[in-house]
């Protein structure tokens, strides 16, 4: 046969092969598809799954890339230069803004905060989140000469008058370390709010603020309470606790330049109404809280948003020199907010008691003193003015750059390029759209806004699915949940695809679900990008305390201390096995309340539980004891009514060590983040 | 000579492509550009808002289109209709809806125009007249339709459907007149709506999600002018409309809101201008395309209008024998947010929930009858009263009523007189969850974060004597 004809007939047997098995070769990814998203329209992409979810190996390396994610940021007292976080990298950069360029990258600890600055601008103050210290910098140069040990998760710096003591805002032990920078030692640990952030001295040199992400933790249908801590900068001595009603997510503080207000911004959500509509400001709003600085100071709460238009997300906050202008990073809505300060002042002064309550819900009210919403790059973080005031620096978190915003007439002036990676992988959209409130309703919240820093934000909310009143549910953690499907309390998304698909936008967002690609890219983030801190306060090294030993041997029994065999179904190893200590099946625990339609609820995974109360599906436990103590008297959620109080104690401990099982892997970087910097 | 022929083959098919290309974009650009806008021969200051005439229902009436820069290019597009008007364009730029009447007297139904092939299609087929029709995200279409012996009392009711006419869903269920809707960014609908039940209201602005949930006040003029054009929104948030006041001889003036803040935020465009206009729409240049006459005496021709001078610009067509109005641009254009239905058909009731009867605006606290504290309130339908029910300690309460039946609540104190008159007709979508703050509270007040006592026993069934629903129950999640 002539070659032509051989060749012919070979291509036309495998075209016709093809033809045969592409319908049920089409069927079977179609029907696989339509699975694993839930939806019957998806686009048949094995990329979606098999490639951009890749956590590992050589095709994650290829796909994924290694971003900067600038925080916060400090501005020289000159005005030349900057100093950024670079939190992703853990570097700290040093810009210099006349060539708008970076001059030196600076290795600092694991998962980098807040960088401040000595008033001699000797040397820079670094807090590593992850890493549970604070780096001190040379910035003659450029090196890292002293690593002071920190409370758990150091976040906002505050530096003392004098220079000789700093205040660090412990995010993870909610407590607040004072260091002698003289010696280098912690010599105090003060009491804070849950989830301290932000950190501020007043301008006089004698007061220190803290702020708190969290709220106290109080049962369902208690008023929400968040607290600003207030030191003594001199004493070193919490000297009150103010409570912020109904209010969290307090990021940052700020003073007046005359020291007579302080500033935060805040989030006030609506967790205790049914979750039923976003219209009209249902599901959270957005503002900032005006605390005076006087015995009995009034603490006013002021919106930022608008009756259509919200501002998600409100993260830090500044006021310029001259006292006149407040900049505030609305980081779910991709702006900044200019506020006019004497406008501030005058609805303080003018207005009564119960104008200053309504305020605090009325959308109206900003009209009154927001100047202009200027729209930056993704996510504006940390924001820095010049000494003179006259240029605003904006850390643009998702963005990988500098922000420049003339502070006279209100515009972009330029950006700085920080040099992160060009391409913007499917999993960094993902993250900017995890991070971004465009896919809410009117913009109201985003999933940061519920879930920060990926976690949860604490509060348990009244989803009401059957009737209003019905299913109140604790926030779940988003870290590390790739592997450990179905999602929701009760189960019933076997993927995180049906999660956020339509059924998210209808209940939730309320407005046009993400797109397939849009779906994509955050399932991609969502399973590749997302680590657990370290547990560096109860098992730093892997190493098991006696108690937490006593405890894993508790956790993993199969008799009672009467020698009765515990049911199989009823031991904690076999919900809750490692790595992810979920079994990834539904169970009854005996904790259904009347108001719940679901009798079985989802296994939660264990890692990092300590960060995470309250616990139980409705959050009915404030503490991890309180499962067994309050609601475990039945022994249907394991057999604990055999232990003693300390046995009790002991498998706490040994729940509180439980860790990412990352930090089991001996990699560089799990090392460095996982032993203390000597 | 073989490679000769090939080459000429490839050559010649390489001509018809390219010329295929050409022709299509050639056709594609036929249209493009072009103004597209209502004439009406007679043009009413008088207008009925209850039931549309000489306002809606435009005896011969035309639509037309021209490139603005070449008055030759006017055409007419509706020359087989005996009237036509309430021209839009789809989002793609390639379609035209409008409202078309084929004989005098006859039904007004919605029409599709493809200006490609310039074939027109008949979309609604109603025993009733449907008008002012408008594009909906995701392949349907929103229009007003005329509700003769309604059980709602309704005198125009909005409906949907999709594009090819199947799947018709009314949405709007009060004793009220809709017109005009015109489809919102965020993905809600506009409607100029004025009660007719019990008593007729002025229009207001209304808005409500694309299933008719969530149905609430957008704007309310605070004075004797009326809205008296579909309102539009430009792509920078501005929402322009025409206000006038034929009672007092008030010729129109150009409003506009910002939809950020839509209650607040009205100003005048155009305030050294004498004349009237009749129809508004912004043009993507930041300028406004508008209907505009200097006298009583003269034919409304369309202008260009400089927002930020208040200022005329130019003339864009006159025409002796008609007037001009309702111009849009044949373009592509953002398509709005797409928003998903808590609605289930299968579910026959609504749950509606107030945070506390006793929260007002500062108007209402005026208005009320008593300074006593509301205790009770009353839910009122059409015909009769469907129950009175006890708010709980902290003013709340939550019930469960008969989906797409409207009703209306006015408060009573613990003996049962009344304390504040009826608020505005409601309706719940079936499966549809709704809650307010207060009773004629102020329109931008959140929700103090509190939970309803109300809502920690089941709801109270509306009307009273039904103590069973006897429906699905649904988990919405």
């Amino acid at each position: 046969m002539k070659k032509v004809y051989k060749i012919i007939l070979v291509f036309g047997t495998i075209l016709l092969l093809g033809l045969i098995s592409y319908s049920p070769l089409h069927k079977l990814a179609r029907n696989h598809v339509n699975y694993i998203t839930a939806t019957e329209d998806h686009p048949i992409s094995c990329n979606s799954c098999h490639i951009y979810n890749q956590k590992s190996g050589p095709v994650a390396k290829l796909i994924n890339a290694r971003y900067l994610s600038p925080l916060n940021l400090a501005v020289s007292n000159d005005g030349k230069k900057l100093y950024v976080v670079a939190q992703e990298a853990n570097l700290l950069l040093v810009v210099d803004v006349n060539r708008m360029k970076v001059i030196k990258k600076i290795r600092v600890g694991n998962q980098p905060h807040t960088v401040i600055l000595d008033r001699e601008e000797r040397f820079a103050y670094i807090s590593n989140q992850w890493s549970d210290n604070v780096m001190v910098i040379n910035l003659a140069g450029y090196r890292v000469t002293d690593t002071l040990n920190t409370g758990n998760g150091p976040a906002g710096l505050a530096l003392s008058a004098d220079g000789k003591s700093l205040f660090v805002a412990n995010s993870y032990s909610s407590d607040i370390s004072v260091l002698d920078l003289q010696t280098g030692e912690e010599v105090k640990r003060l009491n804070a709010g849950n989830n301290p952030a932000g950190a501020q001295m007043s301008p006089d040199g004698k007061t220190v603020l803290i702020t708190s992400r969290r709220a106290l933790i109080a049962p369902y249908s208690k008023p929400l309470l968040t607290e600003l801590t207030v030191i003594n900068a001199t004493t070193r001595r919490v000297t009150d606790h103010i409570n912020i009603e109904s209010a969290y997510m307090m990021e940052n503080v700020v003073f007046t330049p005359s020291g007579d207000l302080a500033l935060v911004a805040l989030v006030r959500p609506k967790n205790l109404i049914p979750s039923i509509q976003v219209e009209g400001g249902w599901m959270m709003t957005n503002g900032i809280g005006i605390i005076e600085q006087i015995p009995d100071g009034r603490v006013v709460q002021l919106l930022l948003d608008e009756p259509d238009a919200y501002y998600a997300d409100p993260s830090d906050i500044v006021v310029t020199p001259d006292g006149k202008k407040v900049f505030v990073s609305n980081s779910g809505v991709d702006c900044i907010s200019v506020l006019d300060m004497d406008s501030i002042r005058s609805i303080l002064s003018e207005s009564t008691p119960e104008m200053l309550r309504t305020f605090a819900n009325h959308l109206g009210v900003s009209s009154r003193f927001v100047i202009k919403r200027i729209y930056t790059g993704s996510n504006p973080k940390g924001i820095s003015l010049s000494p003179d005031g006259k240029k605003l620096y904006v850390a643009e978190h998702l963005q990988d750059r500098i922000a420049i915003i003339n502070t006279e007439n209100l515009e972009i002036s330029g950006t700085i390029d920080l040099g992160g990676p060009r391409r913007i992988t499917v999993a960094r959209q993902g993250r900017r759209l995890l991070n971004n409130a465009g896919h809410t309703f009117q913009n109201q919240y985003s999933c940061y806004t519920c879930h920060p820093d990926a976690h949860e934000d604490g509060l348990v909310y009244n989803m009401a699915s059957r009737d209003m009143g019905r299913n109140v549910t604790n926030t779940m953690s988003l870290r590390d949940i790739g592997e450990i499907p179905p999602y929701k309390w009760t189960g019933k998304n076997h993927s995180i695809y049906k999660q956020d698909g339509i059924r998210f936008s209808t209940v939730l967002t309320r407005t046009e679900p993400f797109n397939p690609k849009e779906l994509d890219a955050l399932v991609a983030y969502i399973i590749t990008g997302i680590p657990n801190p370290p547990n560096m306060m109860f098992n730093p090294y892997g190493r098991l305390t006696e108690a937490q030993s006593r405890g894993k041997i508790i956790f993993e029994r199969t008799h009672d201390a009467n020698g009765n065999e515990i049911p199989v179904s009823n031991r904690c190893i076999t919900c809750h096995p490692a790595p992810f200590y979920t079994n990834k099946k539904m169970a009854y625990v005996g904790t259904l309340s009347e108001t719940d339609d679901s009798l079985l609820f989802d296994t939660p995974q264990l890692n990092n539980i300590f960060a995470s109360a309250p616990y139980l599906h409705d959050g009915r436990a404030e503490t991890l004891e309180e499962i067994w103590t309050k609601y475990g008297q039945k022994d249907k959620h394991g057999v604990v009514n055999d232990l003693t109080k300390n046995q009790l104690n002991d498998l706490v401990e040994y729940l509180k060590s439980l860790r990412d099982p990352l930090y089991e892997k001996r990699i560089p970087e799990v090392n460095r983040a996982a032993f203390k910097f000597n | 000579m073989k490679h000769v022929k090939v080459l000429i083959l490839l050559f010649v098919m390489l001509m018809f492509v390219v010329s295929g290309i050409l022709l299509v974009s050639c056709k594609d650009k036929s249209m493009k550009g072009m103004i597209v806008f209502t004439q009406v021969p007679e043009y009413s200051q008088y207008k009925n808002y209850q039931t549309g005439d000489s306002w809606r229902y435009v005896p011969q009436a035309r639509i037309v289109a021209l490139y603005p820069d070449k008055p030759t290019s006017f055409r007419l597009l509706t020359g087989d209709f005996y009237s036509a008007r309430s021209p839009e364009i789809s989002y793609d730029g390639r379609f035209m809806i409008f409202a078309g009447q084929l004989k005098q007297n006859g039904l007004w139904q919605i029409w599709e125009l493809e200006f490609e092939s310039m074939e027109k299609r008949q979309v609604t087929y109603f025993q009733e007249s449907c008008i002012d029709p408008a594009f909906l995200p995701g392949g349907r279409i929103v229009f007003s339709k005329s509700m003769a012996f309604d059980s709602t009392g309704a005198g125009h009711a909005l409906h949907t459907c999709n594009l090819d006419g199947t799947d018709v869903r009314r949405i709007t269920f009060h004793p009220n007149a809709d017109f005009t809707p015109t489809v919102l960014s965020d993905g809600r609908i506009l409607t100029i709506s004025s009660q007719i039940y019990p008593e007729k209201e002025c229009p207001m602005l209304m808005v409500l999600r694309t299933d008719g949930t969530k149905y609430d006040l957008y704007y309310k003029d605070e004075t004797d002018e009326l809205i008296c054009t579909r309102p539009w929104e430009s792509e920078r948030g501005n929402i322009y409309f025409i206000r006038s006041n034929p009672v007092k001889g008030e010729t129109g003036s150009i409003f506009t809101i910002h939809r950020n803040r839509p209650l607040h935020t009205c100003i005048k465009l155009n305030n050294e201008i004498n004349g009237s206009f009749n129809a508004v729409t912004p043009l993507k240049s930041g300028k406004l395309l508008v209907s505009y006459r200097s006298s009583d005496n003269n034919k409304y021709a369309l202008y260009e209008f400089d927002t930020g001078t208040g200022q005329l610009g130019k003339l864009i067509y006159e025409d002796p024998k008609y007037s001009s109005m309702e111009a849009v641009v044949v373009e592509a254009h953002q398509q709005p947010r797409n928003l998903p239905s808590e609605v289930d058909l299968q579910v026959k009731t609504g749950l509606l929930m107030c945070q506390d009867i006793n929260i007002m605006d500062e108007q209402s606290m005026n208005a009320v009858h008593s300074q006593k504290k509301a205790s009770q309130i009353e839910v009122l339908g059409l015909d009769a009263s469907l129950g009175i029910m006890n708010v709980k300690e902290d003013g709340s309460f939550y019930l469960k009523a008969m989906a797409d039946k409207p009703f209306r609540i006015r408060t009573l104190d613990k003996n049962g007189k009344v304390i504040s008159e009826p608020c505005t007709w409601i309706w719940l979508r079936p499966n549809e969850r709704r809650g307010c703050i207060g009773c004629h509270e102020d329109r931008e007040l959140v929700p103090e974060n509190r939970m309803p006592l109300a809502v920690k026993k089941s709801p109270v069934i509306i009307p009273r004597h039904i103590t069973l629903a006897g429906e699905k129950e649904i988990e919405l999640e």
